[in-house]
């Protein structure tokens, strides 16, 4: 597991995404449009919105003598929110762009800096990864993602360290992924 | 023998004149109604006064089952709100693990497994 969560010092190292951005003053929470037209389509939907007296009512429900939830409970310690849109459809679907392009608007406000785009024609899926960065420091993280079938977004609101979160890999129903040795050392696949 | 039956005789009057009747005089029936009044208030109040007391008493002990029953359901909702809030949150964090498993595949995929050091931010 120590191995494992060494991969995403490559989204952590840029930008110095670690707890230590409890000094930066969190970023707004993003304005999430209305999704019903694609959840009414949807066969799945994850719709998830904890502000910060929700994350502090779910902290006090965590277990501090359980190791996964002491764990959780650290990792949120700098959490303002997190904003969770997931769609899941049988078929194909429309890709929301309007409803899309009005969160990357938000996106390209100053302060917000997209960190990693990937879109894999073959896979027909994009990824797009954004933090928002204030003096120097991460408080804020925006994940675009869009699938042949699921389409999400995840608004992170404060600091937080990946790395543990990647700690919790397997734990709590996060997926465990089987992934290569090599790439689960974080080094190369091929 | 006659004189026991004087003796007698002298027995009935003096009887006679000590249960006679007498006359009570004016006002004799307002001071009884107003005694029977005084009477009846003064056996009314401690009466009174005891049912007050056990109003207040059974009062009180609803009042008291009402604010049981209340923190009682107050903390059955919080309960209830708080293992949602846990629920919600440990799906948040699996839902944000599976993203950034995705781009990072994607990256691995995109550049030949080799993880970006810099991103240029």
């Amino acid at each position: 597991m120590k191995a494992s969560s060494a991969k995403w010092r490559w989204l952590l190292v840029p930008v110095g995404l670690v707890a230590s951005a409890a000094l930066a003053a969190p970023a707004a929470p993003l304005n999430l449009p209305d999704f019903d037209a694609l959840a009414a389509k949807a066969t799945e939907s994850v719709n998830i919105s904890l502000d910060t007296s929700l994350l502090g009512l779910a902290a006090g429900f965590l277990d501090p003598s359980n190791p996964d939830d002491a764990a959780t409970k650290e990792l949120i310690a700098g959490l303002k929110g997190i904003y969770v849109r997931s769609y899941t459809f049988d078929g194909g679907f429309a890709y929301p762009s309007a409803q899309v392009d009005q969160v990357r608007k938000q996106l390209a406000a100053p302060g917000w800096q997209r960190l990693v785009q990937t879109n894999s024609t073959r896979d027909r899926t994009r990824v797009d990864i954004y933090v928002s960065v204030d003096r120097g420091l991460a408080n804020g993280l925006a994940i675009i993602a869009s699938e042949p079938r699921q389409f999400t977004i995840v608004n992170i609101v404060g600091s937080i360290d990946l790395a543990k979160l990647h700690r919790l890999e397997g734990k709590f129903g996060v997926p465990k992924l089987d992934l290569p040795p090599e790439s689960r050392d974080g080094k190369p696949g091929k | 023998m006659s004189e026991g039956v004087e003796n007698n005789q002298e027995l009935e009057r003096r009887l006679r004149s000590v249960l006679g009747a007498v006359d009570p005089g004016e006002g004799f029936a307002p001071r009884v109604m107003a005694r029977v009044a005084a009477g009846a208030a003064d056996t009314a109040r401690p009466a009174r006064a005891g049912a007050v007391a056990s109003w207040l008493a059974f009062g009180l002990a609803a009042s008291v089952v009402l604010a049981f029953l209340l923190a009682h359901e107050w903390q059955a909702r919080r309960l209830e709100q708080g293992r949602e809030a846990r629920r919600q949150l440990i799906e948040a964090l699996r839902v944000t693990d599976e993203k950034l498993d995705l781009a990072y595949r994607a990256v691995n995929t995109r550049e030949g497994g080799a993880p970006p050091e810099h991103s240029g931010v």
